[in-house]
């Protein structure tokens, strides 16, 4: 009645050789990684050219609502010292790891201020993990920043560390994404872009582009994300106010995913071939859509395509004619969050909400102004 | 003697085509170690299950038959729990704690010393664990993870934690199985004390030695019956051991009931030697010998080790030391394709799980073993498969609807032969067959029976492991006898007796103690 | 008497259907969705729709063949999407040597993932769904280590596998049809094939019958790591960039949609080859079709899950038998 019993013992025993082969697997891994030691990439030195970090060569960024109208922050309200920016550290706290265009932009435009105004700048990594990024601006308030510069990974789950810094007197200013919290008692100010707006720009380069009539489509984000919602709702209200012969007949995600993109708008132009524009909600999706359109044998500007972002290979894109416009998200933050941060230091008053502008590039500037892209 | 605890009258216990439990009459006193004891199939896991309301009883036939009488009233229990709240404590061979938390965690789960504000008072609890537990002659650290500790240890956990619950019987199933001789001794100890405490033991074993150690009285099962109840010290090993097997001691054997012929030539040189076979707490320095065109059969009783000597020769369990030598040549042990190479290959006793693989046709089943043999570059040979299952299918008249039905649908017997019919297609030198009978019906027992006869003949060497007594003695040339895990007699030639086999069985341990683990100084 | 035969002829006649059901629903339900799509969406009937519905469903069942087989062997898979973007990573990595080169290295470290998941599953005696698990996190986090971020691919060679077609038929097609053939021909004519059915079906039993279970079980893991990889390079093909941050997500779901829509039991023993393919197709056309008919993409996904409960529920019907 218990013939298992030496199923049991019997597989108990085979666990002898665990060593060996835990060995052979973190070897292969390990002999995996080496081997990239002498990997030989396609383009190795050909791009580092005109990949040139370019938050240097841009001016970064322009307000584009300065305080006007809006509430704006000062030291008393916010109960912090004064203190010399020059001699202050600045603690940085990225939320996703530096593997697309945007966060290495953002980054790199945060330390190359930060260098040029001889601030010293203490920087962490999330790697999109919420509660490696709590711990992570705990350590930079232990490691004794003065001012934190926080790119928050979520809206919610602050309180921990602001109330920290708030003992601590620490003023922050968080961008691109908002939080939660009380602006001017929480945190000083929040400087990012106003998503909506460039769904508005997006739609305003669409009926230029098409003149205003035909059918077209949107190759939505990720559902869920703020930035998909907004970026759809400014575009189509401004569609449905300027443009009521433009049709939106076609609305599918492609995950900010080139390759979803892609597969998306091939379906698309099978079923639709007459369609005259596509909105794409970043680079990756438009990208993914102009190489659907070269495979089905399509010429560049037969379908009009907006994207958003401004990433590099988006404004090569417009040069080569296969992209009609791009709306810059200008990942380039570095130059006003220490402007903010210099002007509340020394005692003055800053917008609680900074909107900074988003430049565009369409065929007149592409070529021009491919080194500003990112 | 004390007054009835726990009894059954009548009991029986049916399940879709198998009658488990039929009749069956017992009774648990207060302060009584009763053993139950029977061999495979004969109900008592069965009846413990009845007993601790996993299973419910069949309805009774007759008023005042079939019931549960406990503690002068009739019961049923609805599910294990109630009958744990009741007072029926079981010590199964796995222990059922859990092996994270602490032991006096697991000593008082469910009923932990409560505090102010309701939490649990860790410090008392410590403390009465540790007297619970030091009652029983046990010193352990009581704030460690119970699976820290050795099985015997962990066995008196459950046992102290039986005793703290206040249980009226508590049922242990074999609770020696894995235990080293100076926990059994401590174990023995406890049951004791438990008996003195006036609780009623219900103690389930093969070991016949530890039965008259340790036990009062006995209720032998056979076949889903119980044959016999009494004081054990009234009932000789002999007897015991024929009632349990169902044959009696001097019956006229009658020769012819089986398929087998006499005997065979049985001069050659051995084909397989096992030496020393050790694994531990289940061989204890097994040898034994099989000739080409012999038939040796492996006798004892359920958990003597006849299946597991079978598998450590197979290579399917590996033995701690001991070395099995085919045609003169050691084997590597613990792998069964270097058993197989050699020729030696094993029918499981448990056909369904381990030896034929339902989902697969007749025809892939067959070929499994020989497959290498029958490919070419790894790409099989369809056209040389189909002579070889045609071959087999013919030779062993297996009854299929084709080569290429399931196997899982045949019946029993049929199974079998393609089991067989794997083998042979191998060209094995030794066949390990383990209960090959067992759960077919008459005539393809028969079929096998004489085919494993033809197969000896054929100068194959067998080993022939089997419940059914008759079957062994009458197809067997020699009768290797295991007990408790070790070889206890040999017999040759007339010798070969259902009478002599019994005797070896039930023989005493004096010798045994002495013998035991003879190659065990790695232990 | 006649009532009686009758009635048992009748049942007899049911559960055979039943049964024809089960096994060749999935190739049902692809004709279905055909026609469906012929009458009413506008331009389906064209060679150039099934040419892109056929190049998109490549890599998807390259992915499903190898998953197949883990899932015939009474496993999983759950690295194959890392090992893709593991694929694409090595792809661009080693592309200055040229595409040959380059693709022989990617396939050599979706067979490497293979023999480490192999190794946990048959040595370690690690659950197949645990080790690949570990193998995905890890696989994905190597990918992304070794390429950072999204990076075009300008090799000729490779932009002709991915868009080049040979009289009419795409490469991708082509290679996938292969494999197909390959995986098929695996499964039914070679000792590995057949052993590997044998473990899927009955471990124990296949362990007494002296198979070579480890080695087996090790090959199966890279059986399907290397197919994976080669998706990989045929998505990278297509894409004409490595993209290892989202190539590969989400692509063991579906392929293990494909593998049990396509009527593989979860519990081994079988693999359905055929099945398999037309278990990816379906998935395909699906797709297609409510992206055709602009259907909100949550509808999309609803109608995966309801395929996907409809096949498991004749696979629990298929497992009473």
């Amino acid at each position: 009645m218990k013939p298992n019993i030496f199923l049991r013992r019997t597989s108990g025993r085979s666990s002898g050789r665990v060593p060996a082969t835990t060995l052979l697997a973190v070897g292969l891994v390990a002999s995996l990684a080496l081997t990239t030691g002498c990997a030989k990439s396609e383009d190795d030195g050909a791009d580092s050219g005109d990949s040139k970090s370019a938050a240097e060569d841009d001016a970064g960024q322009v307000v584009s609502s300065p305080g006007a109208g809006g509430k704006t922050c000062g030291h008393g309200d916010y109960g912090a010292k004064k203190l010399d920016l020059k001699s202050a550290t600045v603690g940085f706290s990225q939320s996703e790891k530096e593997a697309n265009p945007f966060r290495i932009a953002e980054t790199a435009s945060i330390k190359a201020e930060a260098e040029k105004r001889g601030v010293k700048l203490l920087t962490a990594n999330a790697q999109s993990q919420f509660s490696k990024q709590i711990s992570d601006v705990q350590d930079l308030i232990a490691k004794g920043a003065d001012l934190l510069v926080i790119a928050p990974l979520n809206s919610d789950g602050w309180e921990p560390v602001l109330r920290q810094a708030k003992a601590k007197h620490i003023p922050i200013v968080t961008i691109d994404r908002k939080i939660n919290a009380a602006a001017c008692k929480d945190y000083v100010s929040f400087i990012g872009s106003d998503f909506v707006e460039q769904g508005r720009r997006a739609a305003d380069r669409m009926i230029e582009a098409t003149g205003g009539k035909g059918e077209i489509a949107i190759l939505l984000g990720a559902a869920g994300n703020n930035v998909t919602t907004d970026r759809t709702k400014g575009f189509q209200e401004r569609i449905e106010d300027k443009a009521p012969d433009l049709k939106v007949v076609f609305k599918q995600t492609g995950e900010f995913a080139r390759e979803k993109g892609q597969q998306v708008t091939e379906q698309l132009i099978q079923s639709k071939p007459g369609i005259d524009g596509i909105y794409a909600e970043n680079d990756e999706m438009g990208l993914g859509a102009v190489g659907a359109l070269k495979g089905a044998g399509k010429k560049a500007g037969e379908v009009k395509i907006v994207t958003i972002d401004g990433t590099k290979n988006a404004v090569r894109g417009i040069v080569d004619g296969w992209i009609d416009g791009v709306i810059e998200s200008n990942p380039r933050f570095g130059p006003l969050a220490f402007k903010t941060l210099d002007t509340f230091t020394k005692g003055g008053e800053v917008a609680q909400d900074i909107v900074i502008k988003d430049s565009a590039y369409t065929k007149d500037n592409a070529k021009s102004d491919l080194g500003k892209a990112y | 003697m004390g007054a009835a605890v726990l009894s059954v009258s009548g009991l029986s216990k049916t399940f879709p085509g198998v009658r488990a439990l039929d009749g069956v009459d017992f009774t648990a006193r207060a302060g009584e170690v009763h053993a139950l004891i029977g061999e495979n199939g004969a109900g008592k896991s069965t009846l413990i299950k009845v007993l601790t309301g996993v299973y419910r009883p069949d309805p009774a036939a007759e008023p005042g038959t079939g019931v549960i009488t406990y503690d002068g009233s009739q019961v049923e229990f609805a599910t294990p729990l109630a009958a744990q709240h009741a007072g029926i404590s079981t010590i199964y061979q796995e222990v059922n704690l859990v092996p994270l938390m602490s032991v006096a965690r697991n000593l008082f789960l469910g009923r932990e010393p409560r505090g102010r504000l309701g939490l649990i008072d860790f410090r008392r609890m410590h403390r009465e664990a540790e007297q619970a537990l030091g009652g029983l002659g046990v010193r352990v650290d009581v704030r460690r993870p119970l699976r820290e500790l050795g099985v015997g240890a962990q066995q008196m956990v459950a046992l102290a934690r039986a005793v703290a619950v206040d249980a009226r019987v508590v049922i242990m199933d074999e609770p020696t199985s894995s235990l080293e001789p100076r926990e059994v001794a401590t174990l023995f100890g406890v049951i004791r004390m438990l008996r003195a405490r006036g609780i009623a033991v219900l103690y389930v074993s093969h070991r016949l030695d530890e039965l008259y150690e340790v036990c009062d009285t006995v209720t032998v099962l056979r076949d889903g019956r119980s044959v016999h109840s009494g004081p054990i010290a009234a009932l000789d090993r002999l007897r015991l051991v024929s009632l349990m097997l169902g044959r009696d001691v001097g019956d006229v054997r009658e020769e012819g009931l089986t398929k087998f012929s006499g005997s065979h030539d049985t001069e050659a040189q051995p084909i397989l030697e096992a030496q020393d076979l050790t694994v531990r707490h289940q061989l204890r320095g097994v040898s034994l010998a099989i000739r080409p065109g012999e038939v040796v059969g492996l006798g004892g009783l359920l958990g003597s080790g006849r299946s597991e000597t079978a598998k450590a020769i197979a290579g399917a369990l590996p033995p701690d030391s001991g070395r099995v030598v085919v045609a003169g040549v050691p084997v590597r042990t613990g792998s069964t394709p270097a058993a197989i190479r050699a020729g030696v290959s094993l029918l499981p006793e448990d056909r369904k799980a381990e030896g034929i693989v339902p989902g697969l046709s007749v025809r892939e089943n067959i070929a499994l073993a020989a497959l290498p043999g029958l490919s070419r570059f790894g790409l099989v040979d369809e056209a040389r498969i189909d002579r070889v299952v045609d071959t087999f299918m013919k030779r062993l008249r297996i009854k299929a609807s084709g080569p290429h039905q399931k196997v899982g649908e045949l019946s029993g017997g049929n199974q079998q032969k393609v089991l067989l019919a794997r083998w042979l297609a191998m060209n094995p030198k030794v066949l390990l067959l383990d209960e090959p009978t067992r759960g077919i019906d008459v005539g393809a027992k028969a079929e096998v029976q004489k085919l494993i006869d033809e197969l000896a003949d054929d100068g194959l060497g067998v080993l022939l492991i089997s419940s059914d007594v008759e079957e062994l003695i009458e197809g067997s040339d020699r009768v290797v006898v295991l007990k408790d895990g070790a070889v206890v007699e040999e017999l040759t030639g007339d010798a070969v007796t259902e009478d002599r086999l019994m005797r070896a069985i039930a023989a005493a341990p004096a010798a045994q103690a002495t013998t035991a683990a003879p190659g065990g100084d790695d232990d | 008497m006649t009532d009686l035969s009758l009635g048992g002829r009748t049942r007899v006649d049911r559960d055979r259907l039943l049964r024809l059901l089960q096994d060749y629903g999935v190739h049902l339900g692809v004709a279905v969705l055909l026609l469906v799509n012929i009458a009413i969406t506008p331009h389906f009937l064209s060679a150039e729709n099934f040419r892109t519905q056929a190049v998109q469903v490549a890599p998807v069942l390259i992915v499903a063949l190898g998953m197949a087989l883990a899932i015939g062997s009474e496993g999983v898979d759950l690295s194959v999407g890392s090992v893709m973007a593991l694929s694409t990573s090595l792809l661009s990595l080693y592309l200055g040597y040229g595409m040959w080169i380059a693709l022989l290295v990617a396939v050599l470290g979706g067979a490497a993932v293979g023999v480490a998941n192999g190794a946990l599953i048959a040595f370690i005696g690690v659950q197949p769904i645990v080790a690949t698990l570990a193998l995905m996190v890890a696989g994905r986090g190597l990918a992304q280590v070794l390429l950072p971020q999204l990076k075009d691919v300008h090799d000729p060679t490779m932009a002709s596998l991915g868009s080049g077609d040979l009289l009419g038929v795409p490469y991708l097609v082509l290679i996938a049809v292969a494999l197909a053939l390959l995986v098929a021909f695996v499964v039914r004519r070679t000792t590995f094939g057949r052993q590997l059915l044998a473990i899927g079906d009955s471990r124990p039993a296949a362990r007494l019958a002296g198979l070579p279970v480890r080695r087996v079980l090790i090959l199966v893991y890279v059986c399907s790591g290397a197919l994976a990889a080669v998706a990989g390079v045929l998505a990278t093909a297509r894409l004409t960039a490595s993209d290892p941050t989202s190539l590969g997500n989400l692509m063991e779901l579906s392929a293990i949609t494909a593998v049990v829509v396509g009527g593989t039991p979860l519990s081994g023993g079988r693999v359905r080859v055929g099945g398999t393919v037309a278990g990816a197709v379906l998935i395909q056309l699906l797709t297609a079709t409510l992206i055709k008919h602009d259907v909100s993409p949550s509808w999309t996904q609803i109608a995966q899950a309801v395929v996907i409960i409809l096949a498991v529920y004749a696979a629990r019907e298929r497992g009473k038998r």
